[in-house]
């Protein structure tokens, strides 16, 4: 999977043609092979653009930023990449007419070890499900499967998962990268940050973690797409993908089959309602 | 620092039956910041009214917990308590000590008692961190609208008009009046129904305040009480009813025949058609589901015979609005189809005919002059069998409510068998017979004594036709034997039921309804003529099976209550709804998915300090908010807050737990 020339050609015309301010994409790192999110004003940087299955950050998030959110952006998305900016469009994040989408039809990318990473071995979105133009053949929605990790995690006793992810939570230094690297932690001021809040406290202890990523999971439950933004930017290598993979196995066996990003105009399994919904949980 | 005062009710035996009250009384004085504990036995009374009063002003209090009944029973009591004495009333908290611990924990008084000091613990914790808020005032619309022109329509449409105020009738068929207008005599008077009804129907026609709007729907409601947006669909009627003087030329000449529904279809009417003579408004519509000119092309003998012109093929549907105040539900009843009873025929044997085409029949103005004839051969029955109950009462086949009106009206039916066939004979099976009313019991005795029907007390199990007489074989249980009796006629007394579309309309409204599609009413004793959405009222049969009397009574009723909302110029408002903090919004626009009142728009505010930029957030209408608190719970970056519910008042009820 090596669609460089083909998204330095599309960037050449968009430049050429007045169509766009900034482009992001990727670049190759200058001490080993992986790559970095990259930014480009200049369409002279354009041959440093790549594109291979080394490029795995979700770029999506750099719509966030108050200098990219009203400029007129084309960026490069794979698959998951894609369902995270349906909802940033879906909540008014993002203006349609602002952005010209370059989808890649995703064969997977690999982790750190070389290996294809896990969340695109379970990968149910490889293609883009939004775009202007798509790079590479479509192959299809997959069948949902859950997490690895998570069905592992079931078969240990309660206790003993409660241990665990206390050790995680002990673990986590509250730099609040996760957040920043996810394209859909874009609130004006976190709740957790507000100074009038009463619900939550700022502590760096493992109770002011765990109430701080448990909130965050449940504000992504149902949103969270699996691009795993969060976990490539957490310093602590904490496995935050199983806090939203668990999120995500119940809400898929208990809001009809519900996939985070899939449809235009889906905001997500908690905020929709209809009469068709089932009740039967409903005393 | 705040001061608390506690102030407990004994509600009789109702709490101190169960809970000690003086021992919780002693538990709320080790709060810190409770100056002042007393009990009291009927906190609501005036001398209990004036004990808090009266602490409030000594003690200086901040803030008053009264632990009593729900806040839905007394909470406004203790409020204007509260202002009385000269304190802000949103400073008060209930402690629900007697829905929430004595009457739900009779069997464990320790524990009712432990869960009353808990309660008033947590009330004492979140009043301290209440605010003092303001009513908010909003203008009206002083302008009512009525769905719906039967009796209860109108009535409500005529007593609001009466005290000046302007209403809007709206009317689905092409013509007011509604199921009254299918009756012929009504008990238990007998009075003549359409003699009583049309002076109404024409009074509704030429009066000055209101606007009457036949043949058509309401399709869509937004707003909030006193400023109500209702858009009206205008069904295309084809006659341009400004010109058309109702001569009835068209419906003379109208080759087209279909089944008359006004009649039950016992007879035919044309396609283009007013549905009885006495309609209001007395013009005609076409049916554009039979007329041949709009569904083939062919014909067009009406326009030809109208003088004035006034037919129009391309006539469309037309959707008006009009701004409103308040809304009155009046929509009647529908007539449960008795299909399901197999085993009496129905369906099979003509001669088995509903009471509402039994009433169409002995109407003087009918389809058959007013004498109950034979549906299979036209023949003056002798021998009628009236079975009551028909999917009334009945679990299994059809509902399981009483139909309310059926015993009285089939009573009224054997009378006016006996008067227009004076030699025949009425046979009446029924379950119970249920006269509760004003000379509602008389009138049954009158049907059994003076026309001499048989009564008989039992359900009927089977029809079955012998030669072309019916024999309806049922049980009489007051001698324990199986009859049979030789039936010329059955009439069966089918089920009142809630129109189909009640449900529909009731989304459409924001009203809640029951199981059966009746219209809900806020509370069933206490507020029986409200929704519990705030101006929009019910009339009549939309809320349960009623009888003309009580629909009169409660169209009225609601007409009050349209008078009392427009007394002022403008309307006082709770103050506990959301306010949205700009700051914070992050313009997801969740909040707007799902709040159930429309009461969220979008706002556009400057990026920062002086800038140009704008970004768009969400924005509470005040006016529209009822404070159900989705908002808050759906907003991600906390930037709506509930006045009442804040964050601060929760999390203080949490911690004092």
């Amino acid at each position: 999977m090596d669609y460089s020339k083909k998204i330095q050609e599309i960037a050449s015309k968009l430049f050429a043609d007045n169509k766009i301010n900034y482009f992001v994409g990727y670049k190759q790192n200058s001490f080993d092979d992986s790559q970095v999110p990259f930014l480009i004003t200049d369409p002279a940087e354009i041959p440093k653009l790549v594109f291979t299955d080394r490029s795995v950050f979700n770029l999506a998030n750099y719509l966030k930023p108050d200098h990219t959110k009203r400029k007129r952006v084309g960026l490069v998305v794979k698959g998951c990449d894609s369902r995270a900016l349906n909802l940033m469009l879906t909540e008014s994040q993002v203006k349609r007419e602002n952005i010209y989408i370059i989808g890649i039809c995703c064969e997977g990318v690999l982790n750190e070890k070389g290996e294809k990473a896990q969340n695109c071995v379970e990968c149910v979105m490889p293609d883009p499900v939004v775009y202007d133009e798509m790079i590479g053949s479509p192959t299809g929605k997959r069948e949902y499967t859950i997490n690895a990790d998570i069905r592992e995690l079931a078969t240990k006793a309660l206790e003993e998962r409660a241990d665990y992810f206390e050790s995680i939570f002990e673990n986590c230094i509250r730099c609040n990268a996760c957040r920043h690297s996810c394209p859909l932690c874009y609130c004006a001021k976190c709740c957790i940050d507000q100074e009038t809040s009463t619900l939550y406290h700022g502590a760096n202890t493992s109770s002011g973690a765990m109430h701080a990523l448990m909130t965050w999971s449940l504000h992504l439950a149902g949103r969270c797409v699996d691009c795993r933004n969060c976990e490539k930017a957490c310093p602590s290598h904490l496995p935050l993908h199983l806090l939203h993979k668990q999120n995500e196995s119940v809400i898929y066996e208990n809001f009809q089959q519900h996939l985070a990003g899939m449809e235009k105009d889906d905001r997500g399994a908690f905020y929709k309602y209809s009469l068709s919904d089932p009740d039967d949980f409903i005393l | 620092m705040a001061r608390v005062g506690v102030f407990v009710c004994f509600c009789g035996a109702n709490i101190a039956g169960v809970i000690d009250v003086p021992a919780v009384v002693q538990e709320a004085k080790k709060i810190k910041e409770v100056k002042i504990s007393i009990e009291y036995k009927y906190l609501c009374s005036d001398p209990g009214q004036q004990i808090i009063r009266e602490a409030i002003v000594q003690n200086r209090l901040t803030s008053v917990v009264v632990a009593a009944c729900s806040p839905r029973m007394h909470e406004k009591t203790f409020r204007k308590a509260l202002l009385d004495a000269g304190m802000n009333p949103y400073l008060l908290e209930i402690a629900n000590i007697r829905e929430h611990s004595s009457w739900v924990h009779q069997k464990d008084k320790k524990a009712a008692t432990e869960k009353a000091s808990d309660l008033i613990r947590m009330a004492v914790a979140k009043s301290i961190a209440n605010e003092q808020l303001h009513e908010i005032s909003v203008p009206v619309t002083k302008r009512a609208l009525v769905i719906g022109g039967g009796i209860a329509g109108i009535q409500a449409a005529l007593d609001i008009a009466d005290a000046r105020i302007p209403v809007t009738l709206v009317e689905k068929s092409p013509s007011i009046g509604g199921r009254m207008a299918q009756l012929d005599e009504t008990f238990p008077t007998l009075d003549c129904s359409q003699c009583i009804l049309t002076p109404k129907m024409v009074d509704v026609a030429s009066h000055p305040y209101i606007e009457l709007i036949p043949y058509s729907e309401v399709i869509e409601l937004q707003g909030y009480v006193g400023n109500y947006k209702a858009k009206i669909k205008k069904k295309a009627s084809y006659v341009d009813f400004s010109s058309c003087t109702g001569c009835g030329a068209c419906t003379q000449k109208c080759p087209v025949k279909v089944p008359n529904e006004f009649n039950m279809n016992i007879d035919k009417r044309k396609a283009i058609y007013t549905p009885f003579p006495q309609a209001v408004p007395n013009k005609p519509v076409i049916d554009a589901e039979h007329c041949t000119m709009l569904l083939k092309g062919k014909c067009g003998i009406c326009a030809k015979v109208c003088e004035k012109g006034s037919i129009n093929f391309k006539m469309v549907d037309e959707v008006i609005e009009r701004e409103i105040g308040a809304v009155v539900i009046a929509t009647g009843y529908d007539l449960w189809d008795p299909k399901p009873y197999e085993e009496y025929g129905v369906g099979r044997y003509k001669d088995i005919i509903t009471s509402l085409e039994f009433e169409r029949m002995v109407s003087a103005s009918g389809p058959t002059n007013g004498v109950p004839v034979r549906p299979s051969d036209g023949k003056v029955p002798k021998n009628v069998v009236f079975i009551k109950c028909i999917g009334s009462r009945d679990e299994a086949k059809g509902i399981e409510y009483c139909s309310k009106i059926c015993c009285m009206y089939t009573a009224k039916h054997a009378i006016l068998l006996h008067h227009k066939v004076p030699d025949s004979h009425a046979y009446i099976f029924y379950m119970d017979i249920r006269a509760a009313g004003k000379g509602y019991e008389e009138f049954v005795k009158r049907a059994q004594v003076e026309t001499a029907a048989t009564y008989l007390r039992g359900r009927v199990s089977k029809i079955y036709k012998k030669g072309d007489k019916l024999m309806v074989r049922g049980e009489d249980a007051q001698i324990g034997q199986v009859v049979e009796v030789e039936a010329d006629l059955v009439v069966l007394a089918t089920a009142v039921i809630a129109p189909k579309d009640n449900p529909a309309l009731a989304r459409l409204l924001g009203v809640s309804y029951d199981k059966y599609g009746y219209i809900s009413e806020a509370h069933p004793k206490l507020r029986p003529v409200e929704t519990a959405k705030a101006g929009i009222f019910l009339a009549g049969c939309t809320q349960a099976p009623k009888d003309i009397p009580d629909t009169v009574a409660q169209a009225s009723a609601c007409a009050a209550k349209v008078c009392g909302l427009f007394a002022g110029d403008t309307m006082k408002k709770d103050p506990m709804i959301s306010t949205i903090n700009n700051e914070f919004c992050s313009g997801c626009l969740n909040c707007i998915k799902v709040c159930p009142y429309q009461a969220i728009v979008t706002e556009e505010i400057p990026l920062g300090h002086g800038s140009k930029e704008i970004r768009t957030v969400a924005k509470i209408n005040e006016g529209v908010c009822q404070g159900c608190g989705s908002c808050v719970a759906i907003c991600r970056s906390m930037a709506i807050s509930l006045a009442g519910f804040t964050d601060p008042q929760i999390i203080n009820e949490i911690v004092a737990i």
